[in-house]
């Protein structure tokens, strides 16, 4: 699909790009997603062929820029690189973000930054506030009877 | 697995097909069901994993297009504005809803009556009504009687916490003065018939893990089979076959092996959903039935309903937990279901309430409002969404239209070689001003709960979850496939139970009136047996 999915150190400079560490929130470059990414797109038979171009787009540009692509560019500039290419084409982002999101949600220390327990939902569950004992008495005023 | 000739042959293995397998058994016949889709395990749904957002999205979306697992069909769905939502397994698509559990009302059943629209149901609430109760006992169900919008009934189960979700709308509905009641819901809140009590897992959709959610693979299935009703999974229907005088005389299918078996029986039912009944019917032509089976007046196939959806979702500045407990059942609203002229449309629409999202959904629905970006403000603006979110669903009513159709694909076919449906469907103008009516309404609804800021989804694309009006129901042979007791107008001892059968749509979840449509009908096979053919 796009030799860009398989170079790893393009995409790992590229998934921080998109989402970045903020203090206890880790970066989603170096959680070693790339792999989850690149076989999502290529399984993603709506977005994968127009995401796949407009990544080797992109590795190309930053190739002509840095001998060592992505990685080797300046911040500022391989920001400015990565906005051009996203605004010439809004589906790169947003097929990455599609395959990116679900996976770097997942992880423990992305959960536990966002304030959530890193644990899947069962078999512990969770705890949800009552239903308002008001608005109950409300309700059992205005309830029919038996026929 | 011997294939000699039994009494009652069900195809499907769904809400419907787990019903009336479970109640014609009380016939005493022999009574096999054939279901495409394997049984299911509680461990394999996506809440026992950390990746459970992405699961729901792969393996366990609720598009057979999407998943393109080996049992699924494919969909041309091109010609849709609403794309069709089902799952295939022993459970059918209540492996993958909401439970979101309301019944039709006694309008529902006389629209021409009351508006001049659609038309009237031979069968009324009424009829219906023990097999309501009835079928509200067999799946659990949770919720609190007295409801005004219908006539009273007694849910067997108290109902499920709302949440701060839940509470927060039901305020909002409280300051303006409209209808709201906690959903009747088909998630057991206690420990019912051996089945845990719901622990608020979230995303029902993807299936439960607790099996608190009623699916019929937990309800309806172990009794039936108690009742010694025969379930072959895996095993897709090919065609019925037709005996010389043009009645049902079984069923080509094949077997978990990919072999082409036979199985004949006296009676045939099809439970397929509103999509897979007319392509099996489509599908099963022959010299007496040229249009394919029951299809004399040509309108197999037609009348296709959905329930358009509009989604309107509040942020809220309090934090709401919205992605813990049932998704999709808290309160409802009929504050807008009849018509009412002055608003520009007939008819009308219900609203349900839905929780929130998991933070995978929630970046990916701030990304589609523009709301979370990539980049450096990422974070900032997820953290704003991220449980703050509480959402209201306009379920509309749509009306039955011969132009929406389910016909069969020139080219598509499933992994058995077996042509694949086509689906076109457009949107009515009196469904778009409901719609748009209907978000108005809900930002009301969610400025007086609190909301800061509303978004609108006008027409949810992919929220075809309700397949109805097909093979539709009625006295006159030459308007209609079935008669007042799911009877085939052509084929006597071909029956139809599923959604296909509804006259009109309602505006409200459709799976509860479908499952007292399928008792009701065994009861009616099993009252009539004598002179039935």
């Amino acid at each position: 699909m796009s030799a860009a999915l398989d170079d790893a150190g393009f995409m790992v400079a590229l998934l921080d790009i998109v989402i970045p560490p903020n203090g206890d929130v880790p970066g989603a470059g170096g959680l070693g997603l790339s792999p989850a990414v690149a076989e999502g797109l290529r399984g993603d038979p709506l977005l994968g062929p127009m995401v796949g171009p407009a990544l080797e787009s992109l590795r190309t540009a930053t190739l002509a820029e840095s001998g060592e692509g992505l990685a080797g560019m300046q911040p500022d500039g391989r920001l400015a690189l990565v906005q051009e290419h996203a605004s010439a084409n809004p589906v790169l982002m947003m097929g990455l973000l599609r395959h990116l999101c679900p996976a770097y949600y997942a992880l423990p220390q992305v959960l536990s930054a966002i304030g959530e327990e890193p644990r899947p939902p069962f078999p512990l569950g969770y705890e949800v506030e009552e239903t308002d004992a008001g608005l109950l008495a409300i309700l059992r005023k205005r309830a029919t009877a038996p026929d | 697995m011997t294939n000699e000739p039994v009494g009652v042959l069900v195809i499907g293995a769904g809400a419907s097909g787990a019903a009336f397998a479970w109640r014609i058994a009380e016939l005493g016949t022999s009574v096999v069901c054939l279901d495409q889709g394997p049984w299911m395990r509680q461990t394999d749904y996506p809440t026992n994993f950390m990746d459970w957002e992405a699961r729901s999205m792969g393996p366990f979306s609720p598009s057979p297009n999407v998943r393109r697992l080996p049992q699924d069909y494919p969909v041309n769905e091109q010609s849709s504005e609403i794309a069709p939502l089902m799952f295939n397994a022993v459970g059918g698509s209540t492996i993958m809803w909401a439970a979101h559990f309301p019944r039709l009302t006694p309008g529902d059943f006389r629209a021409k009556s009351d508006d001049g629209v659609g038309d009237d149901w031979p069968i009324d609430y009424e009829t219906l009504k023990p097999y309501f109760a009835l079928n509200d006992r067999m799946m659990g169900v949770s919720g609190l009687a007295g409801d005004p919008a219908y006539p009273y009934h007694e849910p067997p189960l108290p109902p499920l916490s709302m949440g701060k979700t839940g509470n927060a709308l039901a305020r909002g509905f409280e300051k303006l003065g409209w209808h709201w009641w906690p959903s009747d819901s088909a998630i057991i809140s206690q420990e019912y018939e051996g089945r845990a009590g719901c622990i608020n897992l979230g995303p029902c959709l993807t299936g439960c893990s607790q099996g608190a959610k009623a699916s019929t693979d937990i309800t309806y299935w172990p009794a039936a089979q108690r009742r010694g009703v025969e379930l072959r999974a895996n095993c897709r229907v090919r065609e019925i076959t037709v005996r010389p005088d043009g009645m049902a005389d079984g069923v080509l299918y094949y077997d978990a092996e990919g072999q082409l078996q036979e199985q004949k029986a006296e009676i045939v039912v099809v439970a397929c959903n509103g999509i897979g009944t007319p392509r099996l019917l489509l599908n099963s032509k022959s010299s007496q039935h040229p249009n394919g089976l029951a299809n004399s007046t040509g309108l197999v196939g037609k009348n296709l309903m959905f329930h358009p959806y509009a989604a309107i979702t509040g942020i809220f500045d309090e934090p709401l937990q919205g992605r813990r407990g049932p998704v999709g059942c808290s309160l409802w609203s009929h504050q807008f279901y009849k018509t009412d002229t002055s608003r520009g449309f007939v008819r009308g629409y219900s609203f349900e309430a839905v929780r929130g999202f998991g933070p995978a959904q929630s970046a990916l629905w701030g990304m589609v409002q523009s709301l979370v970006p990539w980049g450096e403000a990422h974070h900032e603006a997820f953290a704003r969404v991220y449980d703050h979110t509480a959402s209201l669903l306009a379920i509309t009513e749509d009306l039955p239209e011969e132009t929406n159709t389910v016909t069969l694909d020139p080219v598509l076919t499933d992994a058995h070689g077996i042509t694949a449906p086509r689906v076109t469907y457009w949107l009515s103008d009196n469904s778009r001003k409901m719609l748009a009516h209907a978000i108005e309404r809900a930002k009301e609804a969610l400025t007086a709960a609190g909301a800061v800021e509303i978004y609108a989804m006008p027409l949810m694309r992919d929220a075809g979850w309700h397949l109805m009006g097909t093979a539709r129901m009625g006295r006159d042979p030459q308007t209609s496939v079935v008669n007042e007791w799911g009877q085939a107008h052509d084929v006597k001892n071909l029956f139809i139970v599923d959604g296909s059968v509804f006259v009109t749509a309602g505006g409200v979840n459709p799976t509860s009136t479908i499952q007292a449509i399928a008792l009701y009908v065994a009861d009616s096979i099993k009252s009539r047996i004598e002179g039935l053919f």
